[in-house]
This record gives structure tokens, sequence and C-alpha cells, in this order.
């Protein structure tokens, strides 16, 4: 039992490795023979998140402009990790309605695991800004960039193979989604609004109704 | 009874009485010594939030109409101050122009121009020579000579320092050329005695003359915004809408002063305008140096779509390069030193004591500051704070690579005000200079300051590497010789996996033979 979880663990991490190295590949395996797995898609968020927090405060004051003295790690954690949850929604939303063949779990897969470069580049621009000058800047900048890339890539690629779209099909299905994505967030602030008025409406008739007992 | 009702009844009188007396105590900012000033100050950090800081100048004295002795004062258009402590103010609507001396008294008042002689001068068509609606007055400091704008007469009248007599006059070149009008308004004369002319409204440019009054030609690149929605109409428009549409001009230069080093500055409020302070190269280019936490351009936050912003009617600057500019839009003085840094901004408009109505020019008086104010018509007469005075002994002390002088003065300015990341800057340069970094960084941390404080790391982490070369070098060896032992291991296994790769074919090979 304990050799079969052990082995399950290696076999995800391994197919982890391959899909930044070999993203269409591993992330076929993914889709199509259950290599993924949601769990460690997830830890990856919001390892991502806490990152994310993390350099905020401790990347080097060299190139750290961030205002510390107000800085809500609470809101960064969530602007990262709901701005992703978002993209997720909206990016089903559109491809079920354009033939996509991907599953919610099969993004959630994709855009997680294609964090992974990114999240290696910030690792690394945290800890080397901390010993550089302004002039060396430029590298912690270069490397940072090839992340940004690499993980974009990634995306892409993952993008194409679950919902089985050409490339440009994903890139059009990707613009739909940020169109996807400003309708979600119009509508959740209606909502709230909304929400809102109603809620001040029963306190207030309940107010008028305590004060005429 | 009645008497205890009547106790009770005083009490709570006195009470109430204390309680409005809290209440109707001005609040005002106080520096950590305690005294207390008239003008709230404050200055931007890093991130472009005002930080409340103690202002810089103080009210002192405010020299008015009751000042004049009998003689009219309608208005006060432009101060200038000389080295011997005089105030020269020029009352536009009376047509004078008055000297004080630095308490206040009045020395001089003219407004029909008399010769060196006492007689009264008289030009060339034998007229007696009066101002008349004149706007700028500046002192030439090399030559001991006023030169004063007479704006109405277009023209300008040339006096003696001493005695207040007619040296020349300058009238219209008949050599200028462009659409410009000779109307001088404000006049600045550099240290080889070229006169540059401000005519408001002017778009080729600040006139320069030559010392006898020769044009010699426009001065000074005023570049105009450009709208991104004007240039997209411009570039799909036909030659004949191009030529309907409004003309972009070059924005005015309203107001021209000489800095410590002989450059002209200029400033301007026209809103069209990229720059609004100007420090002019020989080529008429703006090498102001705008190093600090904001650009010069005063306030960077507009509170509503009708604020404009500061704009800028005049420019005072220091022998050691830091400048006073004074927003007429919010009544506010604003200090930068020569690189550029927001050292305080304070002033503001209104009715109170010390606040200024619609305030018109300003000049320095040895570290006091003269601002005129043309509604008042006060000439108000500001002297630093403890705090202004720390910061400005400071600034001179850098300027002229006093270190430790500076240090004093810094960390007596941030004794008064902890928030104060200029001072924390400049604490931090002096132990830059003398390669003490570790201090240093924590002196440009404080301040904000990240292009000295990689300059102070480079220099920290040179000395650690060179303190820490042995432990290093070791390292660094151990690791090499790990990497060749791996290697050469993993080259003689392989050897030896292929003899016996090689072996068991040999073998297989023999008995395949057999």
């Amino acid at each position: 039992m304990k050799e079969r979880v052990w082995s399950t663990v290696k076999e995800k991490l391994f197919y982890l490795k391959s899909s930044v190295f070999h993203p269409f590949d591993a992330f076929y395996e993914i889709r199509f023979r259950g290599k993924g797995s949601i769990f460690l898609a997830v830890f990856i968020l919001i390892f991502f998140g806490i990152l994310q927090c993390v350099s905020y405060q401790y990347t080097g004051f060299v190139i750290n402009t961030n205002d510390l003295s107000s800085m809500n790690s609470i809101s960064i954690f969530l602007t990262w990790v709901l701005g992703f949850v978002l993209f997720i929604v909206s990016n089903w939303s559109v491809t079920t309605l354009l033939n996509g063949k991907g599953s919610m779990g099969d993004i959630l897969k994709v855009v997680c695991y294609s964090l992974v470069p990114l999240t290696c580049t910030l690792i690394f621009q945290v800890f080397v800004s901390n010993f550089i000058i302004l002039e060396e800047a430029m590298i912690v900048y270069v490397v940072t960039g090839i992340g940004v890339v690499w993980s974009l890539f990634m995306l892409l690629a993952g993008l194409c193979v679950i919902h089985e779209y050409g490339f440009g099909k994903t890139l059009a299905s990707i613009f739909l989604t940020f169109v996807a994505a400003a309708i979600i967030m119009f509508l959740g602030i209606l909502f709230f609004t909304l929400i809102e008025q109603m809620v001040v409406f029963v306190i207030s008739v309940g107010q008028e109704f305590i004060r005429r007992l | 009874m009645k008497k205890r009702i009547r106790n009770i009844f005083s009490g709570l009188l006195m009470l109430c009485l204390c309680f409005t007396m809290i209440l109707t105590l001005p609040m005002q900012a106080q520096a950590s010594d305690g005294s207390s000033y008239v003008y709230d100050g404050y200055t931007y950090d890093f991130h472009g939030n005002a930080k409340e800081s103690p202002a810089m100048f103080q009210l002192e004295r405010i020299i008015s109409r009751e000042n004049m002795g009998g003689v009219a004062l309608s208005s006060v258009d432009d101060v200038c101050t000389s080295d011997d402590g005089r105030i020269f103010m020029i009352d536009t609507t009376e047509s004078r122009m008055n000297v004080f001396d630095s308490d206040g008294t009045l020395l001089f008042t003219t407004r029909l121009v008399r010769a060196v002689d006492g007689t009264i001068a008289l030009d060339e068509n034998g007229n007696q020579i009066m101002l008349n609606a004149p706007e700028g007055v500046f002192i030439h400091e090399k030559e001991q000579e006023i030169y004063i704008a007479d704006t109405g007469n277009k023209r300008i009248v040339v006096l003696d320092m001493e005695t207040y007599g007619l040296l020349r006059i300058i009238t219209a070149p008949e050599e200028l050329i462009g659409v410009t009008q000779f109307v001088p308004s404000k006049i600045a004369v550099d240290l080889a005695d070229r006169i540059y002319v401000v005519v408001q409204s002017s778009y080729e440019g600040i006139l320069e003359l030559t010392r006898e009054g020769e044009f010699s030609g426009y001065y000074g690149v005023n570049t105009p915004m450009v709208s991104l929605t004007d240039y997209f109409w411009k570039s799909i428009a036909s030659d004949e809408q191009k030529a309907q549409m409004a003309k972009v001009y070059a924005p005015a230069f309203n107001n021209v002063t000489l800095d410590g080093e002989g450059f002209i500055m200029a400033v301007t409020y026209d809103s069209s305008a990229a720059d609004m302070v100007f420090r002019l190269n020989s080529k008429g280019e703006n090498v102001l140096r705008q190093e600090g936490n904001t650009m010069v351009r005063g306030d960077i936050w507009t509170m509503s779509s009708s604020d404009t912003g500061s704009q800028f009617v005049d420019i005072a600057v220091t022998d050691f390069g830091t400048y006073a500019l004074l927003d007429r839009a919010k009544g506010r003085i604003f200090l930068y030193n020569f690189d550029g840094e927001l050292l305080n901004a304070f002033g503001s408009l209104g009715n109170l004591k010390g606040e200024f109505k619609s305030p018109t020019s300003i000049a320095w008086l040895g570290d006091k500051l003269i601002i005129s104010d043309d509604t008042l018509n006060y000439i108000y007469i500001l002297t630093p704070t403890a705090f202004g005075r720390a910061v400005l002994e400071g600034n001179e002390s850098y300027y002229f690579g006093d270190w430790d002088e500076a240090l004093v003065s810094f960390e007596e300015a941030l004794t008064l005000n902890a928030n104060y990341e200029a001072a924390y800057s400049g604490i931090g340069k002096n132990y830059l200079m003398k390669e003490d970094y570790e201090t240093a960084m924590y002196y440009f941390k404080m301040g904000n300051n990240r292009k000295f404080y990689s300059k102070a790391y480079n220099g920290y982490r040179g000395e650690w590497l060179e303190r820490h070369f042995l432990i290093i070098m070791v390292l660094f060896i151990a690791l090499v010789a790990a990497v060749i032992y791996s290697e050469i291991r993993y080259h003689k296994q392989s050897k030896i996996k292929a003899k016996a790769a090689m072996k068991l074919m040999n073998s297989r090979r023999g008995r395949a033979a057999e």
C-alpha cells in the first residue's frame, strides 16, 4: 500500500517535470491517461500565491519599489489566486461553447502546471536580487522574462492539447476568455451591489418594525 | 443653598470656557522642539505619498502700505533683492519702483527717473522719463545696475544702484526679427552682461540682447506637450484641413532669473508645456537636474478635474543651487535642491495671517524669502525655522563639498522631522564619501534612495568578498576538484563497463563460431 502511494507520487512528479520540458507529450499523457493530479495543481497555485507575497516583501531593496508600509499579504494572495481561478472558470465557459474537449480539472492542471517555470524564476529573483547592484538588475529581469515566456508557452501548448485545438483557435479562445472574465467580474460586482441593497432594505424594515413595537 | 448652586453654575461655566478654548486653539504642525509655525509643510516620499513636515519658513514681517509713508501703493508685482540687503519692489498700477531696507523702511521711491546728478532726465525727444506700468526689476550686482522692464513704454530703463540715477535706456532693437513685440515684462542679466527679456505670450522664446541693447537672438526651448488624439487627427487630415486646425505654438516663458553658476533659470505656467521649470544651457536646452522622488512640477496629484496643478509664476535661486518656486494656483512655495529633490512645500491661499491671495513674485534675501502679493499689496518676509535652517545649511555644505558640516545639519533636520527622506539621503552620501558602506546603506534605505544604496552596496559587497576571499577560494577549489573527481570516476566506470560488454560480446561471438 505504502509503496503504491509512493510510486503514484513519483509518477505525478515525473509528469510535472516532463510537462515543463516536453509540454505537448506530457499534457497529452495528463489529459488522456490520467497522469496529472488536481491536488498537486492546487498546491502549486497556493504556493505561487504565497510566493508572490514573499517576493513583494523580500525582493532585494535595489529593485523592490513596493510600498512595504501599506503591504497587505491577504490581498496580494487573493489577487493572484483568484485571478487564476477566474481565468480557469472563464476559459472553461468559453471552451465548452467552442467544442473544447478539456474539462474544468484539465484546465486547472494545465494552468497550474504551467506556473512552474515562473515560480522557479521568481524564487531565483527573490534570492539573487538581495545580492545585486542596480547595474546587474538586468540579469534578474532577463531570467524572470524567460520564466514568463516559458510559462506562457506551456499554457498555450497545454490548452492546445487538452481542448484539441489548433494554435489559432487557442489564441482566439484565450482572447474570448478575457472577454468572459470581464463579463464575470461585471456580473459579480452587480450581484454584490444588489445583495447589499437587499440586505440594507431588510435591515431597515427590521429596524422600523422594532421601533413600532 | 443659593451659594452652592451659584458655585456649581460658575464651575460649569468655567468648564465650558475651557472646552471652547481648547477647541478654538489653532491646530498647527509642530516641530519636535515645540515651536509652532504659521505654515503647514509637506514633502513627497518615494512612493508619492504626501508626508507631513514642519515648514521650512515662518512669517517674520509684512511690508505693506503702512511702511510707505504716505506714498500710494496699489499693487506689488515684482520684488528683487540686492546683496547689501535692499528690497526693490515694482508697483505696476502706480508705475513706481520702491526700495526698502531689510527692516521694511522705505529708502527710495521713484516714478520720475532722474539723471545721476539729480536733475530731471530727458529722452531724445525731450520728454521726461516716467515709468509706465513697469512689470519687472532685476539687480545686476556685477555692474551695480538696476534693470526695470518699463512695460507700458516698451523699453528697459537702467539705473545706478547707488544714486538711482539714469544710466541708459534700451528701446526696441531695430534688428528684432519674428512676430514678438518688444514689450519687456521680466528681465535677467547674466555674468557676461547679456540681457534676457521675457515677453509674456511670446512663443518664440526669451529675447536675448547685448549690453548695448542689440538683438542677438531668441533663447530657450519650451517644448509643447503633444496629445495622442491631436497627433491622430493630424495624421489623417488633408492639407486643407490641417491649415484650418489650430496651430500648436511653443508655450511662453513667464519668468526668468539667474542662478549661482550663471545659468538662466526660467518658469512657465502654460498648461501645454512639457516642462515647468528650466535651467537653460548656452544652446537654450533644459538641463535641469530631476533626480528626486518626483519630477520638478510642484504638486504631483490633482484633486479634481478643475485642478490645474501647480502654476509657477516666479523662481528664486540661491548660490548653492537650491531654488524656491512660487505656485499661484494654491499659493504654495516649493523648495528644491540642485538635484531636483523636493525639500519642502508650504503656504496656502486664504485670509489668515501669512496666507496669500495672489502671489506674484519671490526672491531670496540672504537666507530669507521675500514674497509679493498684488491683491493684498503685501511683501512677506519669511525667515527659516530651525528645521529650515538645518536643511538649507545641509544643502549648502553638501553643494560646496563640506561633508562633515552637511552631516551635522542633516542630523539636526532629522531630529526635527524623522520622516525626512532628503536628510537620510544626505547623511548616507556623507558616509559613502567616507567609505563607511554599511552605515551608508542603512541611511539610503531609510531615505528610499535606491541609486545610492546600490553604490554603497557595491562597495560593501566588494569589501565582504575581499574579507572572505580565502574561504570562497577554498570552496571554489573544492567544487572544481569534486567535479573533476566525479568525471574521472565516471570515465573509469564506463571503461570497465565497456570492457565487460566487449568480453561478453566476444564470448558470444566465440560461441556462435563454434
